[in-house]
């Protein structure tokens, strides 16, 4: 009877293993001088298992390419390329960039070197060099090969597991024991090592966008501001609904938290800041951007998440009010409609109508307050106003009736 | 050595239960099959051909997926002409003069999320109490029969397929869960398998008239149900897919 107890041992120390690969390994930061390109221009793939993903993707990419979800701006989609051109290493020809409009803050990788950036991104971003850093972060994925060697682990592993857990059950049954605990151990270690070995490709995609973007003479501290932002805005989100932001057991997550991403990315920026790393490009990106600013800050504040919003708005605000800015504060205060949130929104919007990038809509919503503030010809002749700057808008003739002509 | 025998038994019963072929096809009441003098499109059709990992995963493989396509179509093509259809495969959205591209990919989107709504509603038992006994009550509306005018094509298939073959490591993992079954462990494995579905949109009414499930499993070691890698098994699946075409309940009912 001494089989199926070394047996059990060695199923137990498997587990075990699995289980302190996965908690030992608290992520140590990945330096970004470390991380070398694993492919060189024109990458295309040999292996087989490499050239079934790719033909998988081509499709997903057909379908992205014909998206009804794509922001259609060449313009726009053009400057993007460029910039996953200047940071995109050996592979700054063969990257493609995709823009959705979809609110959210996030962009993914194609292992077939398409990436899909959402507008929720680009709307938070406050100038190029943050932007640059999260299109680095993707084009690192696909530089260091990230899905197929994701595949390849996860492959390894499962089979590992199948196997042990088909011994385990064979062998027991063949000497009277019952392993299924042992086998769920095992099965719970494979899940975290998976997700453990996620973590680390994230951390490598940081130190490597890192070092493009700090490379391409972009400063590399735009990196760790990125994740501060993403930790204000989640932390004000949940204050205003008085809950405390989620945060996860990093176990159990396919991405390190936020935190470790930020303080692991300030001391890598430290390491590749030099006098050349200064650029930041705000007013490159600001045209660049042109008129879908305010097209984002609508879709944001249509979310119902004022405390993000707020966030977003003042965080942009950072480089000087304007009045787009002050409109929108305006309109989260108003959308929001607690007691005295009234009072707020029309301050926001007496504030904007004193910018001369102010939108028509700021004058609209101007006079409207005034004429619930009882200020009859001061709100008409604001009214007045928006009819001068949008005679054709949808509520033209509503407006005129309401400002007396 | 009674009891042992009783799960061998038990074993191969189930086993057998694991192994098998099922299609299962829903027709709108008033559903013919084409025949004669019938003109049909095959939008992009999807096929995948991959490699069952030992861990279970599904690992496609461009080359196998390449050849099966060709075969696929060729057999879709040949069993048309057998009933007097001719046959036009749409490889590329922009594949069709005068139509623009944007125009089929609304197209196809409808119909994802048309088809989607079928099979949860016809296959994976949701059943709506509005749909009850009335076949396949989907439309694809205008936008198909616009199509069908731009095209002048009367029948739009739309085309799905899968088909995945047990790795050595997979095997060995079969033979282990049945050898497993001799000392009262049985754990069975899949292996390899075939998923299909085929979606005819009648492009006159616009009306999705016919819909197929195709679905087949082995749990035993080098038994498959066919190879749609090689001509012979392409054949067979579109045989089984859109072999036996029933017509609607009403039609058979007048008959």
């Amino acid at each position: 009877m001494s089989a199926p107890l070394t047996r059990r041992s060695v199923l137990g120390t498997f587990g075990c293993a699995c289980c302190l690969g996965a908690v030992g390994a608290a992520q140590a930061r990945i330096p970004p001088r470390s991380m070398k390109p694993l492919i060189g221009p024109g990458h295309r793939p040999t292996a087989k298992d490499e050239l079934g993903m790719w033909q998988q993707y081509e499709r997903v990419e057909q379908e992205i390419a014909g998206s009804n979800l794509l922001l259609e701006d060449a313009g726009l989609a053009s400057y993007l390329g460029g910039l996953a051109e200047r940071v995109g290493g050996p592979a700054a020809k063969d990257l493609r960039v995709y823009i959705a409009r979809i609110p959210e803050f996030n962009a993914f990788m194609a292992p077939t070197g398409f990436m899909v950036v959402f507008t929720g991104l680009l709307l938070r971003m406050r100038d190029e060099a943050q932007l640059s850093g999260v299109i680095a972060h993707e084009g690192g994925h696909f530089l260091r090969r990230h899905q197929i060697r994701m595949w390849r682990d996860m492959k390894r592993k499962t089979a590992a597991l199948n196997f042990l857990a088909m011994g385990a059950g064979v062998g027991g049954a063949a000497g009277g024991f019952y392993a299924g605990e042992l086998v769920q151990l095992a099965q719970f270690g494979t899940i975290l090592s998976l997700l453990s070995y996620s973590r680390e490709l994230e951390s490598e995609a940081d130190a490597i966008g890192l070092l493009q973007i700090s490379e391409a003479g972009y400063d590399p501290a735009a990196m760790p501001e990125t994740w501060q932002q993403l930790i204000e805005e989640l932390d004000a989100s949940a204050a205003v609904r008085r809950k405390r932001r989620r945060r996860n057991y990093s176990l159990l997550e396919t991405h390190p938290a936020p935190e470790t991403r930020m303080v692991d990315l300030r001391t890598s920026a430290r390491e590749v800041t030099t006098a050349r790393t200064t650029e930041r490009g705000r007013d490159r990106y600001l045209r660049a951007l042109g008129g879908h600013r305010r097209t984002l800050l609508d879709d944001q504040v249509k979310l119902n998440d004022p405390g993000a919003a707020h966030y977003i708005i003042r965080n942009l605000a950072k480089d000087g009010w304007n009045g787009l800015l002050r409109y929108y504060e305006g309109e989260v205060w108003r959308l929001k409609g607690g007691p005295g949130d009234s009072v707020m929104a029309g301050r926001n919007y007496a504030a904007a109508i004193a910018y001369p990038d102010a939108p028509p809509e700021a004058w609209r919503a101007h006079g409207y307050q005034l004429l619930k503030d009882g200020r009859r010809e001061e709100g008409k002749a604001a009214l007045a106003r928006y009819l001068v700057l949008a005679p054709r808008a949808p509520d033209a003739a509503m407006v005129r009736h309401l400002a007396g002509q | 050595m009674g009891r042992g025998r009783l799960v061998v038994l038990l074993s191969a019963a189930s086993l057998a239960l694991c192994a098998c072929v099922q299609t299962r096809q829903i027709a709108d009441v008033e559903f013919e099959p084409p025949q004669g003098d019938y003109s049909l499109i095959v939008m992009r059709p999807d096929v995948t051909v991959g490699l069952v990992t030992a861990g279970g995963l599904v690992e496609p493989r461009a080359d196998w997926t390449e050849k099966a396509r060709a075969n696929l179509l060729k057999a879709l093509a040949e069993q048309q002409a057998g009933r007097g259809g001719r046959t036009r495969i749409l490889e590329t959205r922009g594949g069709i003069p005068g139509v623009d591209e944007q125009e089929v990919a609304d197209l196809e989107r409808l119909h994802a999320a048309v088809g989607q709504s079928i099979a949860l509603h016809k296959y994976l038992g949701a059943e709506l109490p509005t749909k009850r006994r009335r076949g396949i009550d989907w439309t694809l509306g205008e936008e198909a029969v616009k199509f069908g005018r731009a095209t002048g094509m009367d029948y739009a298939l739309f085309l799905h397929a899968e088909d995945s073959f047990a790795s050595t490591g997979r095997v060995a993992l079969q033979v282990l869960g049945i050898a497993g079954c001799f000392v009262g462990f049985c754990a069975p494995q899949g292996g390899g398998g075939q998923s299909a579905y085929a979606s005819l949109v009648d492009l006159r009414t616009g009306e999705v008239a016919w819909f197929n499930v195709l679905q087949t499993q082995s749990m035993m070691p080098g038994i498959g149900f066919g190879d749609i890698r090689t001509p012979d098994g392409a054949a067979q699946m579109v045989e089984r897919l859109l072999g036996r075409m029933k017509a609607g309940r009403h039609v058979r009912a007048r008959r």
